[in-house]
């Protein structure tokens, strides 16, 4: 496998989309060509970093004041009397 | 509280009497969605006008809702399309559509900084600057990159149900996934990686 075709495999390889063969091809590749590797491991930390990010949560305040219009909405609903659905 | 499965909660979801459903639903995916909508429009109160959107509109359709996919593909579903609307009406332009075509014409990004970075996964310190750093480097993707980059790496979506989310092929999501890392990895590089002139 050449450093070309690493690139365009290379989310199939980190998500296990490969087949047999592929993979087999890849990992020779990544095992002596450094610049592939370096490649590999950076994609990784990418996603990583990105998961690792934290603190994206509504906030307490927020949250509470949004699930409390949501509940209106349904008492609103209830007052208009909305049919029992066949599920 | 006892943990509803699915189809109890659909079931308690579509009756007259859907609050305590809806409660659970909220509890489960208010969060998910508010990331989605702030990695979509980079903006934490138009993200909580999306997260109020999203339940409303839920609640509103909830009838409509036949269970091909899971609830929560169905929120994240109703969530995009409203996060595409505010974008839309943000930027009174049309944005580009969400077609499966051009995917496949685009060539791909080749990598050019290739520095070993100064992180391990095993120690991902993601402080204030860090942030800053991921949020503009996710801000300047495509969009179409983005909702795929987001919803399969940030929420771990399956990449059936990020097509069901966006509309796509299989294929177009796992293409736009691969350009996203690309374009990212290679965004943030130069604060974490030594110079490396050459490329792959």
């Amino acid at each position: 496998m050449k450093c070309e075709e690493l690139v365009r495999y290379l989310s199939d390889y980190i998500d296990n989309n490969l087949n047999e063969e592929l993979r087999a091809d890849a990992q020779e590749h990544l095992a002596t060509c450094r610049n592939c590797h370096v490649l590999l491991d950076t994609t990784r930390l990418t996603t990583a970093l990105y998961r690792s990010r934290g603190d994206q949560v509504l906030p307490p305040t927020r949250r509470s004041d949004l699930y409390e219009k949501i509940k209106r909405a349904v008492a609103r609903q209830d007052a208009a009397g909305l049919e029992d659905p066949e599920v | 509280m006892r943990m509803r499965s699915e189809t109890e909660l659909l079931t308690e979801f579509q009756s007259s009497r859907p609050q305590a459903a809806l409660e659970d639903l909220f509890e489960r995916y208010a969060d998910k969605i508010y990331r989605l909508a702030i990695g979509l429009l980079g903006d934490a109160d138009a993200a909580e006008d999306i997260v109020q959107e999203t339940f409303l509109a839920a609640l509103d359709h909830r009838l409509s809702f036949v269970g091909r996919s899971s609830l929560g593909t169905w929120l994240y579903r109703i969530a995009y399309n409203a996060a595409i609307s505010s974008l839309r009406r943000r930027r009174e332009e049309p944005l580009s559509e969400e077609s499966d075509e051009s995917d496949d014409g685009d060539a791909l990004p080749m990598p050019k900084s290739l520095g070993d970075w100064a992180l391990t996964p095993e120690n991902l310190l993601v402080d204030a600057q860090t942030r800053a750093r991921l949020d503009d480097a996710a801000q300047r993707l495509p969009q179409k990159l983005r909702a795929v980059f987001l919803l399969r790496d940030v929420e771990e979506l399956s990449t059936e149900a990020t097509a069901e989310v966006l509309g796509l092929t299989g294929s177009a999501v796992k293409v736009r996934l691969h350009r996203a890392r690309l374009l990212l990895r290679e965004a943030l590089a130069p604060a974490f990686g030594s110079p490396e002139p050459r490329g792959v």
